[in-house]
């Protein structure tokens, strides 16, 4: 955990502790019920199995009879939590003072959201738990049963598995982020759980529920975390790699998304993509058909549909600051093109030249709307490195 | 007075004559700019770059000698001058000689065919002579206007009666021999001088062996070397061996505080100079070592104290502070520098090249001229003006700016050209006009909705692109394009035949949009477009290409790539021009009033120069009375009395018709917009009261900081310099013995926290000191400084201080004087203060009765509020940031909203005056007009589309777009919008767009271009 995480812990608390029993998913339940009761929240944003049983989808409600229908941890992630708040609170902060459970890469996209005026945090509790990952919808649906003990074993030992999504096996920031609330579990034996203060507003909330203290637990739980955490930062590495190699040079782009079929699934299910209308589905960003005729009639021949990559570098030029890697983008592609992987590799770049990382706490300014008197110092810097790394024997 | 003609006759078209021309042409005022070169631009344009900001000094100008060219109310006299101004102020009669050019402007189209061809090869005197120009030439490539003239001198047909070779090629009959000089009589309101200075000589300077020693140049000379365009293409080089050099000496003072040579003055600008060329020299070559000798460095000006930081700092310029005492050149053409330091020890050092930091100085034929128009001069030949009439020449009606009454750099002189204009309005009629949106009257065809039809005009511009564009291919191949109903080759686009055939041929062909491949649209758009406009196009429905600069020019040695590229970028203009649309500039009301925010100096001179030019104010003082730090100020170099001045000043304003005054007033909220500005305020009474305006001026001035160094606050014998010369002025001096004073210059300035020099301390205390010696002729007195920045005249009491016997001790921010109080628990304790002597080598301690302190100016830490509410930039320093340092310095990029005296950082009564009519005579440009045009070419927002993320309102410079908090869409607003198109680049919901710069438009562009991208390809 890095020392500003520590601070930020000191400032909004001690934490608590939950004792084995129920298991974090019945103690966090459990947990959010009394917080409802205690009147410091209007409502809850949870996800819910749909009737069909192969998908779950996010239910605002009050009544807390309702809770034990919720799935607090659930396998897939069908629609991404930012969104969700986005919907809720894109005009305005709300009427409802409103706890959500989320993943934590929803709850950045959140936070990105925030930065871009599209959702505002302050009537909003966020709160976020442990994420082992999500499992791709695809397998999913094609089998609920498995794929729900396949995430159990997920949770258990704290890591993605093999129907789990690339995005996550490559994920650093599966803990711990700025919300409100934190539930932390891995590591923790017994089924037992931490809960964890983040904002003065989720420690006002927590200090009224009478919680055992569990700073005793912090230790076991820390460790375990920094251990998976550098598991999955060496996956990161190695897919980064893979990636690198892939998309290099115009020829790598085009390699990667010659079977895209232009659906923009990708875009529609992507969190940050914010537009009423996106740019590349307007009349503006079509070919004029009388262009296409000539250029087929210059090069002998033209595909179509045309300007896929300009589509997907031109989300990559409007996204890649804010991309929270949740991977949502590659489980909406019906051509399995691993879109999330691209745009993690590249986004891990644009944010590091701005010292940036996406999800942080809404306070931080987005770079391009923060003018510095120097900036992107060492990018030439680092597009000679990105160049010798994507073409080693020139 | 008669005032029924309106007009002006400014004299000098240097950066002082540019500005006060335009800002009256602005207010609908005629203007004849009286010029003895045949361009205008003045001195700017032999700058490479400009300090602080190493803007480049020809890309910020240029706009301005375009504008000034282009105003319908603005006559040039080129190679002209003034002789004689004969009647009353509001009636002036003006000789003016117009010199014979020999080239007809009107059929010039400066192809240069003429320049090539002529034989006679004379020194560039724009180059400083360091290249060779011909006897028929343009002064400068940008010059303006753009025709060739005729060097009588040494044209052969003129002197000798032979050759007449430029008469043979001139293609357009343009030359003519018999042109002869016209005296001709102009009638103006009155007269703005603004004839500028000339760079000393250093030919004087035998011990420099400037002329004698290939390597030794004078600044202007490096600064021409080190110009991109200059005759070294920016590469300097030494003349002896062509060798770049790799260290450069830069001597001081050539010129300057000099009593030996009657140049007892500081000029003022060089030491900045000096400071940026050797910044630029090691931009252009990192090993290069620069080394500046020098006395002080005078680096008072705004940010100018960063800059010479980061010349020490980031570029390794080292400052020696010695004199140099000769300069002997070597055998290898280098030069061996002797220098003395001030405790005497001499050195020696070899550079490569030694630059002459020359100093500035009146013109040649000042004299002349003050005889001729009947100005006063000062001592030292500059033109006389006074502290309180800093603008005003001996003369009534005859005003003056720039550096003919004293050295100045270039926003000074831009801000004493806008207050000499606000001057000048007092000779003016106060009507306020309409201004036209051009197109001669012609009723505008409607072409919505049509199929496009487009001519397109491929120039030739004699051989310039003809020479190497094969442009009738080129005509061939846009003939063919989609839309296009009509192409031809024009000889000269831009001539007035041409400008007629375009003109028919829009009717012949009923075209609905004209394409012109030419040169630059920077320079000839709007001609082209006041043309389709006379034909009944809308001026929008016009595109040009630019085939000469990036294709004649830049490919001139391979003409088949230029003629394909030209083909490209007239096929890419053409799919622009398919997608033009007519735009409208709609008009915008412009309220009367202004309000001006502080009642000091500043604050009060504005409101009385707009109140006398026939508007109201709104003057708002937060005290409860008039005359903010003014009040503390007793005594002048010149010996005038500033609290007569003040009383006379308040009493003017108290009793004007057209001022009405706020005092213990406070500012609530300012909205809107230029013209339409609405301000919530809060009066004595405590009543809300609501003012609608056109303009705001801020003047809200500036503090004295508090220091708590050097003992003050715990003995009554430390006093700051304000506390001091209060005390001169009631001699309420401390009982007892005043036998020895101390002052200490810089305290809180140009040290961390304050990185700027409060640029009037170490003259007020010069100026205090002296008063001292008056009063008590016996009292010894010591200084404790870093450097001395008496700048300007100051530097004469400088000397007389010195000459009187008073001590300077130079100290260093490591090495600060200390300050004991004799006897602590005594509040009128002495002070034992301790200052490193650097010539002795050892403390002095001196027992001091009184230790005056020169404290900093501080911003009011309230700028923030005002600044916030005006939407306006503050600097680093807490001062208000002006819209651009060197040429717009009293505006804002937002406007309608203007700064001046201490609200934009220190400075003294006379520099806060002539600021404070600049701001008003900026403010009276809008505030004279009855509505300005809003730009046609400005961003639009489709709301379906918009997110209301708001990266569009954190890039716009101008405060022209905003996100509405309820309906969560973005919104323009039109009248400040100025097109410049960064919202639209940031909007990645495709959002915003650019009114005839649309994206379908730019798509349409790039595709006809490109095509499709290599993805495309079936294999």
């Amino acid at each position: 955990m890095i020392s500003g995480e520590e601070e930020r812990m000191d400032a909004a608390g001690i934490p608590y502790m939950i004792r084995p029993g129920k298991g974090p998913e019945g103690s966090v339940l459990d947990l959010l019920g009394q917080l409802i009761g205690s009147g410091g929240a209007d409502a809850l944003l949870l996800p819910f199995r749909v009737p069909s049983g192969d998908s779950f989808a996010w239910i605002m409600f009050s009544d807390v009879s309702l809770l034990k229908d919720a799935v607090p941890f659930p396998a897939t992630m069908p629609v991404q939590g930012g969104r969700a708040l986005r919907s809720l609170t894109r005009k305005e902060k709300g009427k409802l003072r409103i706890i959500a459970l989320m993943r934590p890469c929803e709850i950045r996209a959140g936070m990105e959201l925030s930065k871009l005026g599209q959702v505002n945090t302050e009537n909003l509790i966020l709160a976020s738990y442990d994420c082992p990952g999500a499992v791709k919808l695809e397998d999913y649906v094609a089998d609920p049963v498995s794929c729900d003990s396949a995430h159990s074993e997920m949770r258990s030992r704290g890591e993605p598995s093999g129907n789990a999504r690339s995005a996550c096996s490559t994920c650093v920031d599966f803990s711990m982020v700025d919300a409100d609330i934190h539930f932390g579990y891995f590591g923790i034996k017994d089924g037992g759980m931490l809960v964890l203060p983040g904002s003065p507003a989720g420690r006002a909330l927590l200090e009224g529920l009478n919680l055992e203290e569990g700073r005793g637990l912090l230790p076991q739980w820390e460790a375990e975390i920094s251990r998976l955490a550098e598991r999955r930062a060496a996956t990161r590495e190695e897919t980064f790699r893979e990636t690198a190699e892939r998309i290099s040079g115009f020829d790598g782009m085009l390699a990667t998304f010659s079977n895209c079929i232009g659906c923009h699934n990708c875009q529609s299910a992507c969190p940050i993509c914010y537009c009423r209308l996106c740019y590349f589905d307007s009349e503006v960003s079509r070919t004029d058909p009388e262009a296409l005729i000539t250029a087929a009639e210059k090069r002998g021949g033209i595909s179509i549909p045309p300007d896929r990559i300009m589509f997907h570098t031109g989300r990559l030029a409007h996204m890649s600051l804010s991309c929270v890697s949740c991977g949502q983008c590659s489980d909406a592609c019906p051509v399995s093109i691993p879109v999330a992987d691209v745009f993690s590799f590249v986004a891990e770049r644009t944010q590091r030249a701005f010292d940036y990382k996406s999800g942080r706490s809404d306070g931080e300014a987005l770079p391009l709307r923060r003018f510095l008197k120097n900036e992107l110092d060492g990018v030439h810097e680092m597009v000679k490195d990105a160049e010798s790394e994507a073409s080693p024997n020139e | 007075m008669k005032k029924s003609r309106n007009s002006v006759l400014v004299l000098g078209a240097g950066i002082a004559g540019i500005q006060a021309s335009l800002d009256l042409a602005e207010m609908g005022v005629g203007v004849h700019l009286v010029e003895g070169t045949p361009t205008i631009g003045g001195r700017m344009p032999q700058l490479d770059k400009t300090f602080p900001t190493n803007d480049c000094s020809m890309c910020i100008l240029s706009p301005k000698m375009s504008e000034c060219v282009r105003h319908p109310l603005i006559t040039l006299h080129i190679k002209s001058s003034l002789e004689k101004i004969e009647g009353a102020p509001g009636d002036f009669r003006c000789t003016v000689i117009e010199r014979a050019k020999y080239v007809d402007p009107v059929k010039c189209v400066s192809c240069g065919l003429c320049e090539e061809k002529c034989p006679v090869k004379i020194d560039d005197v724009f180059d400083e002579g360091l290249r060779k120009t011909k006897a028929i030439s343009r002064y400068f490539l940008q010059s303006i206007p753009s025709e060739y003239t005729i060097n009588a001198g040494h044209c052969l047909y003129l002197t000798k009666g032979v050759c007449r070779l430029c008469e043979k090629v001139c293609p357009t009959g343009a030359i003519n021999y018999g042109d002869m000089d016209r005296e001709i009589e102009l009638n103006v309101n009155a007269v703005i001088l603004a004839t500028g200075i000339d760079p000393y000589d250093p030919i004087g300077f035998g011990h420099f062996g400037y002329r004698r020693y290939s390597n030794v140049v004078t600044s202007l000379e490096f600064e021409r070397m080190l110009s991109a365009s200059g005759p070294l293409s920016g590469h300097v080089a030494r003349a002896s061996d062509g060798r770049a050099p790799e260290n450069i000496a830069f001597i001081q003072c050539v010129g300057s505080r000099d009593i030996s040579i009657d140049r007892n003055y500081c000029s003022s600008a060089c030491c900045m100079f000096a400071i940026k060329q050797s910044i630029i020299a090691r931009e252009h070559n990192r090993d290069l070592s620069a080394t500046i000798f020098y006395m002080d460095i005078r680096a008072f000006g705004k940010d100018f104290d960063r800059y010479y930081e980061k010349a020490q700092e980031q570029y390794g310029v080292e400052f020696v502070r010695s004199k140099v005492a000769e300069v002997r050149e070597l055998r290898n053409g280098n030069l061996e520098l002797k220098y003395t330091f001030e405790n005497g020890d001499i050195q020696h050092r070899e550079f490569d090249m030694v630059v002459l930091s020359i100093g500035l100085q009146p013109r040649a034929g000042s004299r002349e001229l003050s005889g001729k128009l009947d100005i006063g001069l000062n001592r030292f030949g500059f033109c006389r003006s006074d502290t309180f009439r800093p603008l005003n020449t001996t003369r009534d009606g005859v005003f003056v700016c720039g550096a003919m009454n004293g050295p100045k750099d270039n926003p000074e002189s831009v801000v004493s050209a806008s207050g000499a204009v606000a001057g000048a309005m007092e000779y003016l009629d106060a009507a306020r006009y309409e201004p036209s949106a051009g197109g001669g009257g012609v009723p505008e065809k409607h072409v919505t909705g049509e199929r496009p039809r487009i001519g397109v005009f491929v120039c030739h511009c004699g051989i310039n692109i003809a020479g190497v564009v094969d442009v009738k291919d080129v005509a061939a191949y846009a003939a063919g394009l989609p839309n296009v109903e009509h192409a031809e080759n024009v000889v000269y686009a831009c001539s007035t035949d041409c400008l007629e055939t375009i003109k028919s041929r829009v009717a012949e062909h009923d075209l609905n949009r004209v394409v012109v491949a030419a040169c630059t649209p920077r320079t000839h758009e709007p001609l082209f477009r006041q043309t389709i406009s006379e034909a009944g196009l809308n001026p929008y429905l016009f595109e040009m290409a630019n085939i000469r600069d990036q294709c004649s020019w830049a490919h001139m040695d391979e003409p088949e790539q230029a003629t394909s590229k030209s083909k490209d970028l007239v096929e890419m203009a053409v799919a622009k021009a398919r997608g033009l649309t007519p735009l409208e500039r709609l008009p915008i009301e412009i309220d009367p009033e202004a309000l001006v925010i502080g009642g000091g100096l500043s604050g009060m001179s504005a409101a009385l120069s707009i109140a006398d030019a026939g508007h109201d104010v709104y003057l708002v003082e937060r005290a409860e009375d008039l005359g903010g730090n003014m009040r503390d100020i007793f005594f002048n170099f010149d010996g005038s009395d500033p609290q007569e001045f003040l009383s006379g000043l308040i009493d003017r304003v108290l009793g004007h018709n057209r001022i009405k005054v706020w005092r213990k007033a406070s500012i609530e909220d300012i909205t809107g917009y230029v013209g339409n500005f609405r301000t919530k305020l809060t009066g004595e009474s405590g009543e809300l009261e609501e003012l609608s305006h056109g303009a705001v001026v801020v003047a809200t001035g500036g503090q004295e900081h508090e220091t708590e160094e050097y003992q003050y606050g715990r003995s009554s014998r430390v006093v700051t310099q304000k506390e001091f010369e209060r005390m001169l002025h009631d001699g309420s001096f401390p009982a007892g013995r005043l036998r020895e004073v101390v002052m200490i210059q810089c305290v809180g300035s140009r040290e961390e926290g304050r990185m700027y020099c409060s640029r009037i301390c170490c003259s007020k205390a010069v100026k205090n000191a002296l008063q001292l010696r008056k009063r008590k002729p016996r009292a010894n007195i010591y200084f404790a400084v870093r450097d001395v920045r008496t700048y300007g005249f100051a530097e004469e009491h400088y000397s007389e201080l010195r000459d009187s016997g008073a001590l300077f001790f130079r100290y260093t921010p490591d090495s600060k004087p200390t300050a004991e109080l004799i006897d602590p628990e005594d509040p009128h304790s002495r002070v034992r203060v301790t200052v490193l002597d650097p010539v002795l080598e050892k403390e002095v301690v001196i027992d001091a009765d009184l230790l005056v302190l020169a404290t900093a100016i501080d911003a009011l830490p309230e700028n923030l509020k005002l600044a916030r509410m005006l939407k306006v930039p503050l600097n680093s320093d807490g001062m208000f940031l002006e819209a651009h340092v060197k040429l717009r310095p009293v505006d804002f990029a937002t406007e309608g909203i203007f700064v001046c005296g201490l609200a934009h950082g220190p400075k003294d009564m006379s520099e806060s005056l002539v600021q404070a009519r600049a701001a008003a005579g900026r403010a009276l440009t809008f505030l004279r007009k009855k509505s300005i045009l809003a730009e046609g070419t400005i961003a639009e927002v489709r709301r379906e589309r918009c997110s209301g993320c708001g990266y569009c309102q954190a890039v716009c410079a101008y405060s022209a777009i905003e996100v509405d908090p309820e309906e969560q869409v973005a919104v323009v607003n039109d009248a400040l919008c100025k097109g410049c198109g960064a919202c639209v680049a940031s909007c990645r919901c495709g959002a915003l767009d650019l009114r005839g710069f649309s994206n379908i438009q730019l798509y349409s562009v790039f595709n006809s271009l490109v095509r499709e991208t290599a993805e495309g390809v079936v294999n």
